[in-house]
């Protein structure tokens, strides 16, 4: 290892939110939703603070699907038909890709990571069925999810992925504003998430960028950017809208999948 | 400390360049060595750690400290910190041996450092850790107060209407709302309990309930049922501790409340952040223990 590249190790080690190459942000057009002005926080930001969630059947599978029966789940579990949230339905796999995306369809009950309870990747954990909270301070946002209790800390301080080669499941995130938008860039992935019970998949090359925006009192809008030049031919999005949860009660409990994976007469080993 | 779940687990993560990541950390922490020797001697101006001396200097400390305030004029305890993880070996005194560090009970009241069980429940206690796996090793949530010293990281992030702490430990959180607002229905029981905080004073007052008594206070099978009626009290007593105490309540296991208090010391390394700690992605020990024949702890639920 040269000296220059020790001390890039020592301060990316050191200061993980620092990094040496620049924060990839793809183009984006402005959003439709841009017309709603939402209200402030204390220190000026766009407030997307509340419990959300979003109403649709994306967890299941992002493209249009007929209803249908899961296999290996009672009737009662089966699929719901839904309208997907990819635009233009079409996912642009590469010819291989589609074909494991196939595979993987073919073996979904059991090779979904979601099957084992792990952490989903982002998008995913976005449209799980459970809802999450969004938290906004200064330098951050911080979105807390019901499900497997998973954290996000977006830094919107300027900071960028570091520059290691780590990889996390719910990927590295670091947001900006733009206009009342909460841009997340985000990186340094496991090419071990899906981005659906349909087998729909990616690789560690996966770059996400998020895009949040108030478009109501109650509603917001979130788009995705995906990439994956591996996996891929070009680029492609998915929008769908986000709902505040409105039970005056709201909170976030918990769905604790591998907790429950371990109780009762049908524990399976992992 | 031989902890699975604690340690182990962390560094396999399946598919993460964990060793690799925590390899640059440590190379990183050498950078930052000097850093970390003059915070431990500021520290050793501030109360010592050990419980029973550590209670009642905080508790004078604390009259007299008047600490930072956030923007909305409250104490301002946000940053990073962390508990004494020799409560996670075992939150009584315990000796240093082949598998733990060893250290002082973390229990104030009563006097003698014990858990105050009943027959038993003291009884049941010495069976836990034979019959069942330690919950913390299939990374569970780790409960109240555990979280709370379990040795990893903590996080602490204020706003006007709650405050947040994140666990590195498992990727867990509490969300503490200091609205006044009523607890969840009794008949919710959650692994983290169900937090509602306020303030008296500089002092952040949060009542926990509704838990799900599935996890442990530590690997030796001490535990409370879901009964238990918990009231944190967290003061800064310095600018870098915070005096953590939990009273508990519990008629069903024990024959009196008692009380837990110890330090939380800040963690001043510049540019620290939280990693996510994909536990269970990564965690292979609980299927071999499950094989030699212990079961999932399935918690005591409160004698009505």
């Amino acid at each position: 290892m040269s000296a220059s590249s020790l001390v890039g190790v020592l301060f990316a080690g050191t200061l993980l939110a620092t990094s040496v190459s620049p924060t990839r942000v793809t183009g984006q057009t402005a959003s439709p939703a841009g017309v709603y002005s939402p209200p402030r926080t204390a220190f000026g930001q766009p407030d997307l603070q509340g419990v959300w969630q979003v109403v649709n059947t994306a967890a299941w599978d992002v493209q249009d699907h007929s209803g249908q029966r899961f296999p290996g789940l009672p009737a009662r579990f089966s699929v719901p038909a839904g309208q997907g949230v990819v635009e233009g339905n079409e996912i642009p796999y590469q010819p291989w890709a589609l074909a494991r995306k196939q595979e993987n369809h073919n073996s979904r009950l059991t090779a979904d990571p979601e099957a084992r309870c792990y952490l989903p990747g982002v998008p995913r954990i976005t449209y799980m069925p459970y809802p999450f909270q969004i938290f906004q301070f200064p330098d951050r946002v911080v979105i807390l999810y019901e499900y497997l209790h998973a954290t996000r800390e977006i830094y919107t301080d300027g900071s960028r992925h570091p520059d290691i080669p780590v990889e996390f499941w719910l990927g590295d995130s670091r947001g900006r504003w733009e206009g009342n938008t909460l841009v997340v860039d985000v990186t340094l992935f496991t090419g071990e998430t899906w981005f659906d019970r349909a087998g729909n998949f990616h690789s560690t090359d996966l770059h996400v960028v998020e895009r949040y925006t108030r478009t109501g009192r109650d509603h917001m809008l979130y788009e995705v950017t995906i990439e994956d030049p591996k996996v891929f031919t070009r680029p492609w999005k998915i929008r769908m809208p986000l709902y505040r949860r409105q039970e005056q009660n709201v909170q976030l409990l918990e769905f604790e999948c591998y907790a429950y994976a371990r109780e009762g007469p049908d524990a399976d080993a992992k | 400390m031989r902890t699975p779940s604690d340690s182990d687990s962390a560094l396999v993560g399946k598919g993460l360049h964990w060793r690799r990541a925590l390899w640059l950390l440590t190379l990183g922490s050498l950078l930052i060595a000097p850093f970390l020797l003059t915070s431990a001697a500021q520290t050793q101006t501030g109360c010592p750690g050990e419980s029973a001396l550590f209670h009642p200097c905080a508790v004078a400390r604390a009259k007299t400290f008047r600490p930072p305030r956030t923007v909305d004029g409250r104490p301002n305890m946000q940053g990073f910190w962390r508990g004494p993880a020799s409560g996670t070996e075992n939150v009584e005194e315990h000796p240093m041996t082949d598998d733990d560090n060893g250290g002082k009970s973390l229990i104030v009241d009563p006097a003698d450092g014990k858990i105050p069980y009943q027959p038993w429940a003291a009884a049941l206690q010495k069976e836990n850790r034979a019959k069942y796996v330690e919950p913390n090793v299939p990374c569970f949530p780790s409960g109240v107060p555990r979280s709370m010293y379990v040795p990893t990281q903590i996080e602490i992030l204020q706003s006007p209407v709650s405050v947040l702490i994140l666990f590195e430990r498992a990727h867990t959180y509490r969300i503490i709302p200091t609205s006044v607002r009523p607890h969840v229905g009794a008949n919710i029981g959650l692994w983290m309990g169900d937090s509602r905080g306020r303030w008296e004073g500089s002092t952040l007052v949060v009542d926990v309930t509704n838990h799900s008594a599935k996890t442990w206070f530590d690997q030796v099978g001490n535990f409370h049922s879901t009964d238990a009626h918990m009231v944190e009290r967290f003061t800064l007593v310095d600018s870098d501790t915070i005096h953590y105490q939990v009273n508990i309540v519990d008629p069903t296991v024990y024959t009196r409340p008692w009380t837990m208090a110890f330090p939380l010391r800040r963690n001043k390394e510049k540019g620290f952040r939280l990693l996510e700690e994909a536990c269970h992605e990564g965690e292979r020990n609980t299927d071999p223990l499950i094989r030699a024949g212990q079961r999932i702890y399935p918690g005591v639920a409160e004698k009505k």
